[in-house]
């Protein structure tokens, strides 16, 4: 990857007070991400992929280090990250492993939801939420509530509501773990073309190695430090 | 897209449910008050209705509804040569049972001093005014007694002529009006061994002084006031001390009469359900208030979630705000709509004037407000990355 990259974190750390111990949840971790890239970030369960994450999409403050996106320093230690609540409406995407669906709004206002609290007017963004669930397959389903909904198709309008503002950074927190096999690998290869087609940096924390093939690199963290190099991808995608 | 109607039509069932819960609750609370207002007019209805300036009562007393009064039965014609003074009537009220159709009925006798008063001064609901001066009755419909029917009272026949509705007196009992010595009959009546007493006793007692009685009031009288109407300009202070000057007699004015009506005779009532209708308002606002903020406490993470996306504060806070306003007016509806439909079948009577009703409303906004206040509190602490948890 060349070019700017489009977020850059700089030696982060993350530490709780348990008692008399100091939980190490991220102990220094750098790392850039361009734009068009499918990152996938991996480590055992405690490692810090969360907290990374959290971090990265300007949901919890470093304890050390700084965030920058798009070369703008927006993170660092005592940030008032609820200020921030603005900027992340249009830099940031975010994908659970919980859809995370209101229940009582259709699958069309899931989406536009997110577009009408960015001021776009209800019927424009309306339209554009029905034409963001066409493009994601779920044309047949944008009058549907969650609860009429699949698994995999509420993880699918999930991800159109992360979308729908365009924002260049997706954030995904093991967004297949509730997913078989194959509606897992339908969502990561979604990941994949909103990567190539929109110019959009995905980083998606995963334990699962089957879509690793999809990814450009895969950063491995253990015990709150980055352990790979993440400067190669894994597999180079046009 | 308005969130809060959003999730109210979502949750239909659950949000009918909580209006008609708070609606219940506001009208029990709005019944409390209602009755505390119905007493308080039961009881004025007669002393606002029937035109008198000024009440010419027992000396010494401050009757007839404080407390007892006895006068002469002509004494109205003594009141009536004093100056200034326009019209006179002689006035008896007094609770009286008798049996119609197998059951016993309640009603307040109330004399009518015919063909002076033929009862104008109060609306027919059916019929007419007395129009001979024995043995007509017009009765209140709470009584139970049809248009037409014929009752016993004392020794003597009563053809109901009238009906009026929501004449009572003030223990909720209904005015069943008779002419002044009809009633007076009713209320002298005695068994035959008290009449056979009372003139043994009579015929033994010590004669006094030069043989007249040491009262200007018989002991038999059942008159209990003398209502005065005074000529225009009338001078008040003067008719007043002129009446009050014979000894016999004290002079009230109807406002005194409420006073004493409401002040004196029926302040624990009152007090009583101004107390009980408090601990029904408070413990409204307390059950109100928790659904909202529980209503509230149940989206947190909606609103974290919203958050996470980016919505403002004044997003999050009209929700809230909307979600709790509208719990309120449809339950506040929904106790206009149940109050109207069974209050009338209450017992006594239960008035809900607007000034109370506006001020309920204004309460219940108020705890929409507080309580909106306690979940908004709670809704903005509320991080976005709790839609994590």
């Amino acid at each position: 990857m060349t070019g700017a990259p489009l977020l850059s974190v700089r030696n982060a750390a993350r530490h709780y007070q348990s008692g008399e111990t100091v939980v190490r949840a991220l102990d220094g971790a750098s790392l850039e991400a361009h734009a068009g890239e499918l990152i996938g970030i991996m480590g055992p369960s405690g490692s810090g992929k969360s907290t990374l994450l959290l971090i990265c999409g300007l949901l919890e403050p470093p304890s050390a280090g700084e965030i920058y996106i798009r070369d703008r320093l927006v993170s660092y230690p005592g940030a008032d990250l609820d200020k921030l609540r603005g900027f992340r409406r249009d830099h940031i995407g975010f994908v659970f492993q919980k859809a995370n669906l209101i229940p009582f709004l259709t699958a069309t206002e899931n989406v536009s939801i997110a577009l009408e609290i960015a001021d776009v007017e209800a019927r424009a963004a309306r339209g554009y939420a029905t034409q963001l669930l066409g493009a994601l397959d779920l044309g047949h389903r944008i009058d549907n509530r969650p609860s009429r909904l699949s698994g995999g198709e509420q993880q699918r309008v999930a991800v159109a509501r992360a979308l729908a503002n365009d924002p260049p950074l997706i954030l995904a927190d093991e967004p297949t773990a509730a997913l078989d096999s194959v509606r897992g690998r339908q969502v990561m290869e979604l990941f994949r073309r909103i990567a190539v087609e929109r110019s959009a940096c995905v980083m998606v924390v995963t334990h699962d190695p089957r879509s690793l093939d999809l990814f450009d690199r895969v950063i491995e963290l253990s015990d709150g430090r980055i352990l790979s190099e993440p400067s190669q991808p894994v597999q180079a995608h046009p | 897209m308005n969130l809060a109607i959003k999730d109210i039509r979502f949750n239909l069932a659950r949000f009918a449910l909580t209006a008609l819960g708070i609606g219940f609750l506001l009208m029990g609370a709005i019944g409390a008050i209602g009755l505390y207002r119905g007493i308080v007019a039961d009881a004025l209805l007669v002393i606002d209705h029937i035109g008198a300036d000024l009440w010419v009562v027992q000396g010494e007393r401050v009757g007839p509804f404080a407390e007892g009064s006895s006068i002469s039965s002509t004494m109205d014609r003594r009141v009536e040569g004093v100056e200034g003074i326009a019209s006179v009537r002689r006035f008896v009220q007094f609770s009286q049972q008798f049996s119609f159709a197998g059951k016993v009925r309640r009603a307040t006798i109330t004399g009518l001093d015919y063909p002076r008063d033929d009862g104008a001064w109060f609306e027919l609901k059916a019929g007419r005014h007395l129009e001979a001066s024995h043995f007509e009755a017009i009765a209140d419909d709470s009584v139970g007694l049809p248009l037409g029917a014929t009752i016993r009272l004392a020794k003597d026949d009563y053809r109901i002529v009238g009906l009026t509705h929501g004449l009572v007196d003030s223990a909720g009992d209904g005015l069943l009006f008779v002419s002044i010595n009809d009633a007076t009959a009713i209320a002298s009546r005695r068994p035959s061994e008290q009449v056979l007493l009372a003139r043994e006793t009579s015929g033994n007692a010590a004669p006094q002084g030069d043989g007249a009685s040491p009262s200007s009031v018989p002991q038999d009288s059942k008159i209990a006031a003398v209502l005065v109407g005074l000529a225009p300009g009338a001078d008040v202070a003067r008719i007043k001390a002129a009446i009050l000057a014979w000894g016999d007699t004290n002079v009230l004015s109807s406002a005194e009469q409420r006073d004493l009506l409401l002040n004196q005779r029926l302040w624990r009532l009152r007090l009583q359900i101004l107390a009980f209708a408090s601990v029904l308002l408070l413990v409204t606002a307390i059950v109100i208030s928790l659904i909202i903020y529980t209503l509230t406490m149940e989206k947190l993470h909606q609103i974290a979630l919203l958050k996470l996306l980016g919505a403002r504060n004044s997003a999050i806070v009209a929700m809230i705000l909307q979600q709790a306003g509208l719990i309120g007016l449809f339950g506040f509806g929904l106790a206009m709509l149940l109050s109207h439909l069974t209050f009338p079948n209450f017992p006594r009577r239960i008035v809900m004037l607007p000034q109370d009703l506006g001020i309920f409303f204004a309460i219940l906004c108020v705890i929409c407000l507080v309580a909106s206040w306690f979940g908004i509190a709670q809704a903005l602490k509320v991080r976005a990355q709790e839609v994590l948890s």
